[in-house]
C-alpha cells in the first residue's frame, strides 16, 4: 500500500462553512472502516495535489491529522471565477455539509454540530431582498443580513469604472488633437484643388457637406476598424492573462454597446475635425486658394 | 543653415500642424508618464507606510490573505519570548474587533477598534492632539486615541467620554457598553476614508470585550535591532516558533507586489505599451504624411547640395521637436492628471487615507524620457528612409510640372 501523499495547506469552502485543512491523497485503497463520502476538487488543487476522479483522500481540520476522514473524490470542478480574488490561487473542496460539520464539530461545544458561517436565501421577489434584510436585521439584532447585489457604494469595481472612463477620456483628447493635425495636412494638400473647385462656381457650403460626408465615412471605416481591433485583442488578452493566473475570469468584453459607443463618439469626432480643418482653407477668398 | 535650423523653420513655418501634434504627444506622454507611476507607485507607497510604522518584522499565525482569522494564541508569553532575542529591539501585540461607539445625542457608528500594546513612535498613528496611550494599563482602564475624523464629526477632545461596545461578527452579541475616556486625537497611518479607527490599550480591549481574560493577538509587530536587521529578526523568530509565519517588511511588500497590485501592474503594463506604440504609429504617421507634401522641397534642398545625411538629421530634429515639445508638457500635464486618477483611485473601500497609487519615482521619469526618444527615433525612421531613396530629378518634375 504505497500511499502518494501529498499534503499541504489550502482554503476548503463548502457552502458557506470555511475551514483550513490538510489534503492526504492516498491512490490506493482506503485506510478508513467507513465507505468514503464523496468530495469535489478544484481543478486547480486536482492538478497541484495529482488527485483524479475515485482517488481517496483524507482531510484533517489541523497539520497533525487528529481528526482526519477519507473521501473519494467524485468529481474535479472549474470553481467559479472571483475578481476580487484572481491572483489567489484557487486550492477548494466542495463537500455535503453534514460531511463537513462532522469533520469540524467540537465535541466540547454542542452548538458547533449546529453552526454555519452563512446562509444564502433565494427570495421569490429579488426586489424585495432590501426589506427582507431590513426586517431579518430587526427580528434577529446581532445577525448581518445584506443583499447579495453589489451595494451602489464602495463598490470597488465601479471605482475602477470610473478609472477605466477616465483614462479613454485622456485616450480620446490626445486622439482627437493627432486627428486634428492629420486633417490640418490634409486640408493644405488639396488647397488648390478647393479652389479650382470654387472657381468652377461650387458653393463653400457644398464644399462643406462633401467634407462632411467624407469626414463621415473615413470615421466610421476608422471606428469599425478600431471595434475590430478591439474584438481580437479581447482574445488575446484574455487569453493571456487567463494562462497568467489560471482562471477561467473573463478580463476584457468588447461588448455590442461598448463598440456602438466607440462609434458614436469617433463619428461625431471624425467630422467636426474634417470640417474644422477644412474650413481654415473654405473661409478664404478663391485667389489666395489658387496662389494668384 | 543646420539641420536644427531647417527643423525648426519647418516647425514653425506649419504653426497649427505643429502646435496640435505636441499637444496629441502631450496628452499621450501623460497617460504613459502616469502609467508608469502606477506600475511602482502603490507598492512603493504600502511600503512607506510599513516603514512609517516603526516595526519591521511581522509575526503572523497563518500566511497569505487573512480570509480565515487565526489569532495566535498565549500572544503575551510569544511576545516576552521573541523580545529576549538578541536580534530583537521592541515587541508589540495588536488585536482587531469591530465595535460600536455610542454617545448621547449621536446615532452609533462603526469603528475598527484596535487593541495594541504599542505607543509612542513605534505607533500606526501620528498623535494630533492630548497624549499617547498609557504605557501602564492599570493607570487607566479604557483609554482611547480616536481618529481625527471621527473626533471632529463628534466634537470629541481628549478628556471626552464615550461609550464602547464590541460586536462579534456572524454572532449575536449582549455585551455590555464600556465607557471609555479619549486621551488623543491622531492621524491613523492605514485609515481608510470608509471607516473609523479608535485605538485602546489592549487591558481596554478586554474591558469593552466584556473582561473576557483571552490572550490572543491578530499581529505581533517587532523592531529589530539596527546592528542585527529585519532579515535576522526574521530567522531568530521563525528558529523559536516554527509554528508561526514571520515576514519582514520586504517580504508583505513582495506578497503585496504579487496578489494585491497584480491589477494595476498589468493594467500600467497594458497601457504603457499601448501609449508607446500609439504615440510611436500617430507621430511616424504625421511625420510621414508632412514628408510626403514635402517631397519637391527635400529634392530641391538636396539639388541645391544638401546631402542624405543632413536631410536625415533634419527630420529627425522635427520628430525630437514634436515629441520632445510634447514630452516636456508631458510632465505637469501628467502630474494634473495623476493627481485626478489617484483621487479617483483612492475612493475604492478599505484602501488607507494615506496610500497612493500614483508616486513620483526619478526612475520612471528616466524611462518615460527614454521612451519618448525611442519613440522620436523610430517614428522618424521611415520618412528618412523615404527621402534618402527620392529621385531628385523626376521628382522635382512631378512637383513643378505636375
Amino acid at each position: 500500500m504505497t500511499a502518494r501523499l501529498v499534503r499541504f495547506a489550502f482554503v476548503f469552502l463548502v457552502g458557506a462553512a470555511t475551514i483550513t485543512g490538510v489534503v492526504r491523497a492516498a491512490a490506493a485503497a482506503t485506510r478508513s472502516s467507513a465507505e468514503p463520502v464523496p468530495i469535489l476538487i478544484s481543478r486547480q488543487l486536482s492538478t497541484r495535489a495529482h488527485v483524479a476522479v475515485g482517488d481517496v483522500v483524507t482531510l484533517a481540520t489541523d497539520p497533525t491529522g487528529t481528526t482526519a476522514r477519507t473521501f473519494r473524490v467524485a468529481a474535479i470542478y472549474e470553481p467559479t471565477p472571483d475578481p476580487m480574488r484572481f491572483t489567489a490561487e484557487r486550492l477548494e473542496a466542495r463537500v455535503h455539509l453534514h460531511d463537513l460539520v462532522e469533520l469540524t464539530a467540537d465535541a466540547a461545544v454542542p452548538a458547533s454540530a449546529d453552526a454555519v458561517d452563512t446562509i444564502n436565501v433565494r427570495l421569490i421577489d429579488p426586489a424585495d431582498a432590501g426589506q427582507f434584510a431590513s426586517d431579518l436585521t430587526a427580528r434577529m439584532p446581532g445577525l448581518t443580513v445584506r443583499p447579495t447585489s453589489r451595494p451602489p457604494e464602495g463598490d470597488p469595481f465601479a471605482v475602477l469604472d470610473r478609472f477605466h472612463l477616465a483614462i479613454a477620456i485622456v485616450t480620446v483628447v490626445g486622439s482627437t488633437a493627432f486627428l486634428l493635425a492629420l486633417m490640418v495636412i490634409r486640408a493644405e494638400e488639396r488647397r488648390e484643388t478647393i479652389g479650382a473647385l470654387r472657381l468652377l462656381g461650387i458653393s463653400r457650403r457644398s464644399l462643406l457637406i462633401e467634407v462632411a460626408i467624407e469626414g463621415v465615412l473615413i470615421a466610421a471605416a476608422g471606428a469599425v476598424f478600431g471595434a475590430l481591433v478591439a474584438f481580437g485583442a479581447e482574445r488575446i488578452v484574455n487569453r493571456v492573462f487567463q494562462t497568467r493566473y489560471d482562471t477561467t475570469l473573463v478580463f476584457v468584453r468588447v461588448t455590442a454597446s461598448i463598440a456602438l459607443r466607440s462609434i458614436a463618439i469617433a463619428v461625431p469626432l471624425g467630422i467636426v475635425a474634417g470640417v474644422g480643418a477644412s474650413w481654415t482653407l473654405l473661409r478664404r477668398d478663391i485667389l489666395t486658394l489658387v496662389r494668384r | 543653415m543646420t539641420s536644427a535650423w531647417l527643423a525648426w523653420r519647418t516647425t514653425t513655418r506649419y504653426r497649427a500642424r505643429s502646435a496640435l501634434a505636441m499637444i496629441g504627444v502631450a496628452v499621450i506622454s501623460a497617460l504613459l508618464f502616469d502609467m508608469l507611476l502606477l506600475s511602482h507607485g502603490l507598492v512603493d507607497s504600502f511600503a512607506d507606510l510599513l516603514e512609517h510604522a516603526g516595526y519591521d518584522v511581522r509575526v503572523l499565525s497563518t500566511e497569505g490573505v487573512p480570509l480565515l482569522r487565526a489569532p495566535i494564541p498565549q500572544a503575551a508569553e510569544l511576545a516576552v519570548a521573541v523580545g529576549q532575542l538578541p536580534e530583537v529591539e521592541s515587541v508589540a501585540r495588536v488585536r482587531f474587533e469591530r465595535a460600536v461607539v455610542t454617545t448621547q445625542g449621536r446615532p452609533d457608528v462603526d469603528v475598527a477598534l484596535l487593541g495594541t500594546t504599542a505607543t509612542g513612535t513605534h505607533a500606526a498613528w501620528t498623535l494630533l492632539k492630548g497624549a499617547e496611550l498609557p504605557n501602564d494599563p492599570s493607570l487607566e482602564r479604557c483609554p482611547l486615541i480616536v481618529a481625527q475624523r471621527l473626533a471632529t464629526a463628534w466634537a470629541l477632545v481628549p478628556g471626552s467620554t464615550v461609550s464602547i461596545r464590541a460586536t462579534l461578527p456572524g454572532r449575536q452579541s449582549a455585551l455590555p457598553a464600556v465607557g471609555c475616556r479619549v486621551v488623543g486625537t491622531a492621524d491613523f497611518l492605514f485609515a481608510s476614508a470608509d471607516e473609523y479607527d479608535v485605538a485602546t490599550t489592549m487591558q481596554g480591549l478586554r474591558e469593552v470585550k466584556g473582561g473576557a481574560a483571552d490572550d490572543e493577538a491578530d499581529l505581533v509587530l517587532v523592531a529589530s535591532r539596527p546592528q542585527a536587521g529585519p532579515a535576522a529578526a526574521v530567522r531568530a523568530i521563525a528558529k523559536l516558533r516554527p509554528d508561526l509565519r514571520v515576514y519582514s517588511n520586504e517580504d508583505v511588500v513582495a506578497q503585496f507586489n504579487r496578489n494585491g497590485f497584480a491589477y494595476f501592474r498589468q493594467v500600467s503594463v497594458v497601457l504603457s505599451s499601448m501609449t508607446v506604440v500609439f504615440a510611436f504609429l500617430l507621430v511616424g504617421t504625421l511625420l510621414t504624411v508632412s514628408t510626403n507634401q514635402r517631397l519637391g522641397e527635400i529634392a530641391a534642398l538636396r539639388a541645391l547640395g544638401i546631402g542624405r545625411p543632413r536631410i536625415a538629421s533634419m527630420l529627425l530634429y522635427e520628430s525630437a521637436l514634436l515629441v520632445g515639445g510634447g514630452g516636456v508638457l508631458a510632465l505637469p500635464l501628467g502630474g494634473m492628471l495623476a493627481f485626478g486618477l489617484d483621487r479617483i483611485l483612492r475612493q475604492m473601500p478599505g484602501v488607507p487615507e494615506r496610500l497612493h497609487f500614483f508616486v513620483f519615482a526619478p526612475g520612471a521619469l528616466v524611462l518615460h524620457l527614454a521612451l519618448l526618444a525611442a519613440t522620436a527615433i523610430i517614428a522618424a525612421s521611415y520618412p528618412i528612409w523615404l527621402t534618402a531613396r527620392l529621385p531628385i530629378a523626376p521628382t522635382l518634375r512631378h512637383e513643378v510640372v505636375g
